[in-house]
């Protein structure tokens, strides 16, 4: 059994399950046997540390646990409740914004439409001139009398 | 300590459910049956004392927000030490990312070295106090080693898990956790034998 052979299998195999040829390379080697020592100091080792005192939890561990998972639970729920309110906070302003800007800024550009503004100062006049032809027709000729047309008394003068 | 395997208990299932559903009280029954493997599992892993409390804590929590998942088909002990490994191997890796921040005087630190543990193991002693010795350099390997070699030692040399089991945690196929193990065990015994040479 070669050396190298002979190690891969001390570091697989778990104590004392050693084949004879295992364990009579390692009886005239000493360079394997001195890696088996060390490979069965490694375990010792390990067994030991296996056996020390593990802290053990405090009393009232589980119930202070609880405890954290309901503040946890309650904060998680008011940070959500932040969240979303905050949000409409932003796009109530956002929107503002949008609306004054609208309303304020003139459109630009070489083809110019009517603004927002425009259309609104222009509604009056089409109000009165849409008024015009709902009023009645005595209204109409009342008002022609009292104050005739500039074009009319020219007319009037012609022989 | 108690079986990865064991019986499904219809207690702890109607437990796990209740979890699953929110339940914090049905959680806080299974924290009281599994804190003890929690804290052996993490102080194993870490090894630090101050520290296990608080880890386990964080295992716990985070356990809680994953019950959902868990699906029963591994044993509830296996998916919590899935998770407890996970941390812990998380933790392990930012300890290494960050450099130390504790002091150790000379003499502590003179005595601490792995080197000074070689020199005692030398020494002709008693069983007892070789085995101390062995004890303590273990685990000052240990702590060297790489938070993967870490993990499958500690699992199969100081929990006593079999390879199966050590699988079904890391989710890993036996074979690969077989040749995971050969290498961790053989990386440490060169750690091992270097510091001898050293001296």
């Amino acid at each position: 059994m070669r050396c190298e052979d002979a190690r891969t299998i001390l570091v697989e195999v778990e104590g004392g399950e050693r084949s004879a040829a295992l364990r009579e390379h390692v009886a005239v080697c000493p360079a394997c046997r001195a890696y088996a020592n060390d490979l069965e100091g490694l375990r010792i080792g390990f067994r030991a540390l296996a056996a020390q005192s593990v802290p053990e939890p405090s009393w009232g561990f589980a119930a202070r646990l609880v405890r954290r998972l309901d503040v946890e639970e309650w904060s998680r729920g008011a940070d959500f409740l932040e969240q979303v309110g905050r949000r409409v906070v932003y796009a109530a302003g956002l929107l503002t914004l949008l609306l004054l800007l609208a309303l304020v800024l003139p459109a630009s550009g070489p083809l110019r439409g009517p603004t927002a503004s425009e259309l609104y100062w222009a509604q009056p006049d089409t109000a009165t001139l849409a008024n015009y032809s709902i009023l009645p027709d005595e209204t109409l000729e009342s008002r022609e009398l009292n104050s005739p047309a500039p074009n009319s008394s020219g007319a009037k003068g012609k022989p | 300590m108690e079986p990865y395997r064991a019986e499904r208990d219809p207690q702890e299932v109607a437990w796990i459910r209740g979890a699953q559903r929110g339940d914090r009280e049905a959680f806080g029954h299974l924290v009281e049956r599994y804190q003890k493997r929690v804290f052996s599992q993490v102080f194993r892993l870490v090894r630090r004392r101050e520290e296990v409390e608080d880890l386990a804590q964080e295992v716990l929590v985070k356990a809680f927000r994953a019950i959902r998942s868990y699906d029963f088909r591994s044993s509830f002990g296996t998916w919590l030490a899935r998770v407890a490994v996970n941390h812990c191997y998380d933790f392990l890796r930012r300890e290494r990312a960050q450099p130390a921040t504790f002091s150790v005087s000379p003499g502590d630190r003179d005595a601490a070295q792995p080197t000074a543990l070689v020199d005692k193991l030398e020494a002709p002693g008693q069983d007892p106090e070789r085995q101390a010795v062995l004890r303590d350099l273990v685990g000052k390997l240990l702590e060297r080693a790489p938070a993967d070699d870490r993990v499958i030692l500690v699992l199969k040399e100081m929990e006593g898990l079999s390879v199966e089991e050590i699988g079904e945690i890391l989710e890993l196929r036996p074979g690969t956790v077989k040749v995971r193990l050969f290498r961790a065990r053989k990386r440490m015994l060169e750690n091992w034998r270097s510091l001898r040479q050293e001296r």
